[in-house]
């Protein structure tokens, strides 16, 4: 059980550290089609920032921000918004993840509409590897919890 | 102007093997730790280097921000564990 | 006989009764005057929550916008891409993420003295540029040389600064320096650890404390740059 941290400086910097680092992952996610990076790095990075958060404010404190149960949604809801956008596109009369299809749908040309469907399944794979990295987080932080803890 | 770059590039790896000498043979957890913070910190460097070598600096700067995140993280996370584990005593 | 005893018992019975009836409306009265007390006092409880909560709000308010304007300039300089879709995409998550996390970059700030202290962190930057270098090439010499002069030593001192943040920063400003490292902070009481007694003299001298304090504002002490900005003006005054 990790618990709030009782160092001046790693508390202080992390409330200062965390919004960028968000941004910074939002960033890699919606430009992961023309600098390196994509859904799975910027998912990785986004659930480096709740690390950071349960190491300085105490794993109580990130629950209140994202609970075990959101964090299983948003897993499920990144696969269901991958999943779905390959589906539409084969309805649409596309092969699976066949993005240029979806120009039918959206007022774009096709290469916009291939864009945009990659930006789409970013965001997907992103929450799901945020969701089920911090799973994995606080299930691991979270081990002699019920034991009571020896410290 | 690429040749120095290599040969700062050359030096950092030597550098880093320096510094995995300590992280191998190191008598103690803490200096094992410190030689790994020290080794992220010269890899980030030498992404740099080549970055400017291939001249994609500004790929490259992407990639060493998220290594020195995930350096700095690791680094806090060792420490805690260490710190937790009571492996050693922590004495000020 | 027993016709005044009679007159005396209905005199006796009215008395009981009206005396009963004056204790009824007293304690009536009374509880008249306790519930509408609560009721006001519940009334001025209530508008006074309201007025706190508001209060909150809008600082919370301040906070979401402060927060939401610095990260987008963040994500400018790192997109540097400036059509309307990118910029779109980046005001979007700003908002998102200013709204998840308002109460992290703007906590326990004091109010109005934002750009002074951004200013005066700019100013710094240099100072601490040159003082880095310096001893640099200090523990640069110190290293190379044969016999390795060293002397490693930890170093406790109190601290006058009050809030973490000017904390933060000189404990940084002291890790950045080359030879001395920041071990703890605990109870305003910093634990250094440095290279060689050069580098600790120059530590002890207090000079980068005093520039910190300067920085972020701290009140009630007297600090070397404050009298030498005062020097200045009183030169200029005397020619």
């Amino acid at each position: 059980m990790i618990r709030e941290s009782q160092d001046v400086i790693v508390k202080t910097l992390a409330r200062l550290l965390v919004p960028f680092i968000v941004i910074y992952a939002l960033y890699v996610v919606m430009h992961g089609h023309h600098s390196p990076g994509g859904g799975f790095q910027g998912g990785v990075i986004l659930a480096a920032s709740f690390v950071l958060l349960a190491i300085s404010q105490g794993l109580d404190k990130i629950r209140q921000r994202l609970s075990e149960k959101t964090a299983g949604i948003l897993s499920s809801l990144g696969v269901l918004i991958y999943a779905g956008i390959g589906l539409l596109c084969l309805l649409l009369g596309g092969k699976y993840l066949d993005y240029g299809k979806l120009s039918k749908l959206l007022p774009v040309e096709p290469a916009q509409a291939r864009s945009l469907g990659i930006l789409g399944v970013e965001i997907g794979v992103a929450l799901a590897v945020m969701a089920v990295m911090c799973l994995i987080v606080f299930t691991i932080f979270s081990f002699d919890e019920d034991s009571g803890g020896d410290e | 102007m690429n040749i120095f770059f290599l040969i700062i590039g050359m030096g950092m790896c030597a550098l880093v093997l320096l510094c995995l000498y300590r992280v191998t043979f190191g008598p103690n957890v803490l200096n094992r730790a410190a030689g790994l913070s020290a080794v992220g910190t010269k890899t980030l460097i030498i992404l740099l280097l080549m970055g400017v070598i291939y001249d994609r600096v500004e790929m490259f700067v992407d990639i060493s921000m998220v290594y020195a995140l995930l350096n700095f993280l690791g680094t806090l996370v060792l420490a805690k564990y260490i710190k937790q584990s009571g492996e050693v005593e922590c004495q000020l | 006989m027993e016709v005044t005893l009679l007159v005396e018992a209905t005199e006796n019975a009215f008395r009981i009764l009206g005396d009963a009836r004056k204790h009824a409306e007293g304690i009536i009265d009374s509880a008249l005057e306790l519930t509408s007390e609560e009721t006001r006092h519940h009334e001025a409880k209530r508008i006074q929550e309201i007025f706190t909560g508001a209060q909150k709000r809008k600082t919370a308010f301040q906070n979401f916008i402060g927060t939401a304007v610095i990260l987008y300039a963040f994500w400018v300089l790192l997109s540097g891409q400036f059509d309307a879709f990118h910029l779109t995409l980046g005001a979007i998550c700003c908002i998102v993420v200013a709204y998840l996390y308002h109460d992290l970059l703007f906590a326990n700030t004091r109010v109005g003295d934002m750009r002074v202290v951004a200013w005066r962190f700019i100013t710094y930057i240099p100072w601490l540029m040159v003082q880095i270098l310096m001893s640099n090439l200090h523990v640069a010499s110190l290293v190379l040389r044969r016999k390795m002069p060293i002397n490693p030593q930890v170093l406790t001192f109190k601290t006058k600064l009050e809030t973490d943040i000017s904390c933060v920063a000189l404990a940084n400003s002291i890790t950045l320096t080359p030879g001395t490292i920041t071990m703890d902070i605990r109870d305003g009481v910093f634990y250094v650890h440095a290279l060689s007694k050069k580098v600790a003299d120059e530590l002890q001298t207090g000079a980068m404390e005093d520039r910190v304090a300067h920085i972020f504002m701290e009140a009630d002490h007297l600090y070397v740059q404050d009298v030498l900005d005062a020097a200045n003006i009183y030169a200029a005054l005397r020619t």
